[in-house]
């Protein structure tokens, strides 16, 4: 597989296990809990490289995991508590946690290169040059475990569609009906939690963040189908897989960087033009009833 | 379960247990009780309301009653059993102001959701069920309705949907909080009519509702409420000029017309 | 301000330190209370990324890593962002999470592929400014934290004078609307006040441990006070010192700066959120236990108090029994009567002491009050918005009126006799 192929391949399955959670997380008003976690995982890594003196992917997978548990199960204590809202208390977790893991860096770890952005961050550019041997065959490592999440998250949202479907929409009849709005909200979490922190490894936390944000909130603006929702936000997201590879060699750009760019360059399409929802087809629509209440006036006067 | 509309143990009712019992339910939100030392039964077989002023404690009652408020004391049973363990038994059409309507789901697929406890986790609704749904959709007029976005659809017909949901569910209790607010006068009588009917094939139903010209007209059972059980009873037991004097004291007053402006006019 | 430089018995870098994060301190807490308050508060988390577009085109500009030209090209960037977020939020259909989301992910692209771009042109000048983002306490400059106070002294002033008309817009928008204020241009300021407090403080502290800044001092003193401007004056003075105990930590401990302060922050929220008086998770988790044993207790207490009445001392079963209640809420109940001195021993029926059944007597008489209060209540009338609580109507709406209430039921009973 050619180098091109594969960094575009790895995105494509970055955008499919993103884009199958990032609608439900747009829907359930938890957006920004991806970069919460994207920010709150570095001690995580810190603390298995101090530990273990390694920077293998299992174990830094697994420490990113735990930490990305307890920024989630921190928020969710917060917010519990009702004294503070949701929104200030990601806002409080997950910058502690983060100071956590420079404080690590800086103190401990200084000489050892731990440097912010790509080697603990991942950038997609190197996936083709980190490579496994599978069944014979040499595949980028980076494909098979991106590839797993996929797989992962696709089974889950098929399996928990019901779940999802119904605490998203009506939290209290779910409860009422035996489904715990909670338990669905923790396997959710956990599951952007894993997806991101393996994905970051991969192709780096930016664009994880904005895979699993950027392409459903532009699939909001197109339909009224939770089932086309998720379609639309994976198509989406490998439109600005595949779109962003192209401009960033076209440029000479940042992939991750361009890849975000076209996703948002899809947003502002989806939110300009959207057919129905869209702040054009509304003006239109406007424009339209204004004209049909003048006619009726005018035609009532002519009575 | 029977396949000819009727709920499952739709027996005679003075056979079974109440639908639902109350029994020194006490509820507080912060240090004030917003129900205090409740005890109320509500037959089965019955079509019943909560009546009550503004701020008794009518909602929390029935939310106190499925376990979704803590109670302070007291306990809830549905058929006999404690509420909690007897959730199944029960369909619940909450107030409308909790969801999101901009959520992109369409009228089938939020009835659907009444049979999801039926199919249990991780498991779809069987196809078999679908007929359940569309039959729910029929009853409450909604059938070509059923591929629209919830959100597209007007207050009453929202509520008709929430109806045909807690329908599907096929429970023999059917719990409605407020069903009618909100609701215009034409859509009000026919969601009544369904209500008597489901009462005439045996199942169970408590609504909270404002307008007691309509509890008089229309239901069976009453329990006045304002905070503590005022009365609870036949309907033409527990609405009494004396009952609601005491239940909505002020409102009313020593005004003889305004008593029976509450009593008729609602 | 070199007089209070010299004034501290630090050295001279660390003094500039602690004074720089005592302001930022103050800034944070002050303006971050207004997105705070808005439940925007990620707003902040947002805008501190907007900033890296803003940064490489004010370096483009300028050909220089002028710290000021940047400071304001990330400002500007920052003003962008913040007025996107609010445009996508009005077109109705996405919520503000969403709109912050993807105006956070949307700029941060946009920086990289700049600073990538620019790396290709000219590789060596451009260099570092990728850590803008990261923030130096350690290099702060006296010359930034003269800046710092005179945009914070700016800050504050311009809310003192805006007091009433920000304080309209963010308890009730509508009403602000109907009356007359300019409600767009007012939300419009308070989002530039964010957005300078987020450019000084990525300068110093970093994009993502601002975040924090600016939200922990609001959320402590929210715990302490209802009101606008006491919690404005608690969060300065909470930033304050968060940022001044945090530097004076770092110093000492030759921890980097912004963490430490963003962990202080953290220790200091978290306490208030369990501790705060009347507010806090302790304090409340205990009031509420406190409150259902005494519920329950009272409860039982009226039940045996009735089966006394009504016949010989029941056991503990039969009283069971006859309270509906389960067992072991019977039991407890009883333990509490018991240590509270109310149970007489009498082999394993249940008397009640002299205090126990003048407890229950109260009790008794206060539910009755509350019967007569349905009935009559309407008659009197309250001199103000008192409201009777059922429990103990003669505390709620004081002696005078509850004594008018049984004067005047007993009048009416005469009357219908």
């Amino acid at each position: 597989m050619s180098d091109g192929a594969t960094i575009a391949l790895t995105a494509m399955l970055v955008a499919t296990a993103c884009g199958l959670l990032g609608p439900f997380l747009v829907l359930r008003g938890q957006a920004l809990l991806s970069d919460a976690v994207s920010h709150a995982v570095l001690p995580g890594i810190v603390a298995v490289f101090l530990l273990f003196g390694t920077r293998a992917s299992v174990p830094v997978i697994l420490g990113a995991t735990a930490f990305a548990a307890i920024c989630v199960l921190g928020i969710d204590a917060f917010r519990n508590s009702g004294l503070v809202r949701a929104d200030a208390a990601i806002g409080l977790v997950f910058p502690t946690l983060f100071a956590l893991g420079v404080i690590g860096i800086t103190s401990f770890a200084s000489g050892a290169h731990i440097d912010l952005d790509a080697t603990i961050y991942g950038e997609i550019a190197f996936t083709p040059f980190r490579t496994v041997d599978l069944f014979g065959v040499e595949v980028a490592r980076a494909i098979p475990i991106v590839g797993t999440v996929a797989a992962v998250n696709l089974a889950l949202v098929v399996a928990l569609w019901k779940e999802l479907k119904g605490t998203s929409f009506d939290p209290e009849f779910s409860r009422t009906t035996g489904f715990s709005p909670a338990i669905v909200s923790r396997v959710l979490v956990l599951a952007v939690a894993v997806t991101a922190v393996v994905s970051f490894e991969s192709v780096g936390a930016i664009l994880v963040v904005t895979l699993l944000i950027v392409p459903a909130a532009a699939a909001r603006m197109l339909t009224d189908r939770l089932a086309l929702t998720v379609a639309a936000t994976v198509a989406i997201g490998w439109v600005s897989a595949l779109g962003g590879y192209g401009s960033a060699v076209a440029l000479d750009a940042s992939i991750a960087g361009a890849m975000g760019m076209v996703a948002t360059g899809c947003f502002a399409l989806a939110l300009l033009a959207a057919p129905r929802y869209g702040v054009l087809a509304r003006l239109a629509q406007r424009r339209r009833r204004r004209r049909r209440v003048a006619e009726l006036l005018d035609r009532a006067g002519a009575a | 379960m029977s396949g000819d509309g009727q709920p499952d143990g739709a027996t005679a009712a003075q056979d079974r247990p109440p639908a639902l019992e109350l029994r020194r339910l006490t509820v507080s939100y912060g240090a004030r009780p917003v129900l205090w030392d409740v005890d109320a039964a509500f037959p089965a077989g019955t079509l019943a309301a909560i009546v009550g002023p503004n701020g008794a404690g009518k909602s929390t009652l029935l939310r106190a009653a499925l376990g979704l408020v803590p109670p302070d004391a007291g306990q809830s049973l549905v058929e006999g059993r404690p509420a909690r363990a007897a959730l199944d038994r029960v369909a619940y059409v909450p107030q409308r102001d909790a969801v999101d309507w901009d959520f992109p789901i369409t009228v089938r697929e939020v009835v659907e959701m009444g049979r999801y406890r039926a199919a249990g986790w991780l498991r779809r609704v069987p196809r078999a069920d679908r007929e359940l749904v569309a039959e729910a959709l029929e009853r409450v007029g909604m059938t070509p309705f059923a591929d629209r976005q919830i959100g597209a659809l007007s207050g009453g017909q929202r509520q008709r949907v929430f109806i045909a949901r807690a329908l599907a569910q096929r429970s023999p209790v059917m719990l409605l909080d407020e069903p009618f607010a909100g609701v215009d006068a034409r859509t009000e009588a026919s969601l009544l009519d369904l209500l008597a009917q489901l009462r005439s094939e045996g199942r169970s139903i408590v609504v909270v509702h404002h307008d007691i010209a309509t509890v008089r007209a229309r239901f069976d059972w009453a329990l006045l409420l304002n905070v503590r059980t005022i009365a609870c009873g036949p309907v033409a037991e527990t609405l009494t000029a004396e009952t609601l004097r005491r239940a909505y004291g002020a409102a009313v007053g020593d005004d003889p017309e305004a008593l029976e402006e509450q009593l008729w006019a609602g | 301000m070199g007089w209070l430089i010299d004034l501290l018995p630090l050295s001279y870098t660390e003094s500039v330190v602690l004074v720089g994060a005592t302001v930022l301190g103050v800034t944070a807490g002050v303006l971050g209370a207004f997105a705070v308050l808005r439940q925007r508060s990620l707003l902040g988390d947002a805008l501190s990324h907007a900033a890296l577009p803003g940064v490489a085109i004010a370096f483009v500009a300028t050909g220089a890593k002028d710290a000021s030209s940047l400071a304001v090209g990330a400002a500007f960037a920052c003003l962008v962002g913040a007025v996107l977020v609010v445009a996508i939020e009005r077109t109705g259909r996405l919520r503000p999470d969403t709109a912050i989301g993807v105006v956070l992910a949307g700029f941060f692209s946009l920086g990289i592929v700049m600073l990538t771009y620019l790396a290709n042109f000219n590789n060596a000048n451009q260099a570092g400014l990728d850590s803008y983002l990261f923030g130096q306490a350690a290099g702060m400059l006296l010359g930034d934290v003269e800046a710092m106070t005179v945009l914070c002294v700016l800050a504050l002033a311009a809310i003192a004078v805006a007091y009433k008309p920000l304080k309209t817009t963010l308890f009730d928008t509508g009403f602000a609307g109907a009356a007359g204020l300019p409600v767009r241009a007012i939300e419009l300021a308070m989002t530039a006040m964010l957005v300078v407090a987020v450019v000084v403080g990525i300068r110093t502290v970093g994009a993502i441990l601002m975040v924090a800044l600016l939200i922990v001092p609001t959320v402590v003193a929210r715990q302490l006070t209802g009101r606008l401007a006491t919690l404005l004056a608690v969060a300065g003075v909470t930033g304050a010192a968060v940022g001044a105990t945090g530097a004076l930590i770092s110093v000492s401990s030759e921890l980097p700066t912004g963490p430490v302060i963003v962990l202080v922050g953290f220790a200091a929220a978290t306490a208030a959120v369990l501790l705060a008086p009347g507010r806090g998770v302790a304090w409340n988790a205990r009031r509420l236990l406190r409150e259902r044993r005494r519920t329950l207790a009272e409860g039982v207490l009226i039940d045996l108090e009735t089966a006394l009445h009504a016949g010989p001392p029941p056991t503990a079963a039969e009283l069971t029994l006859a309270s509906g209640r389960p067992a072991s809420a019977v039991r407890r109940a009883l333990r509490d009567l018991d240590r509270a001195g109310m149970l007489a021993a009498d082999g394993d029926r249940l008397r009640l002491t002299d205090s126990g059944a003048a407890a229950a007597h109260a009790l008794i008489e206060r539910r009755e009050l509350w019967t007569l209060w349905l009935e009559h209540g309407w008659r009197i009338e309250l001199p103000d918005a008192r409201e009777p609580d059922p429990t103990d109507l003669r505390a709620s709406l004081g002696d005078e009126y509850a004594d008018r209430l049984v004067a005047l039921a007993g009048a009416r009973a005469e009357d219908a006799r």
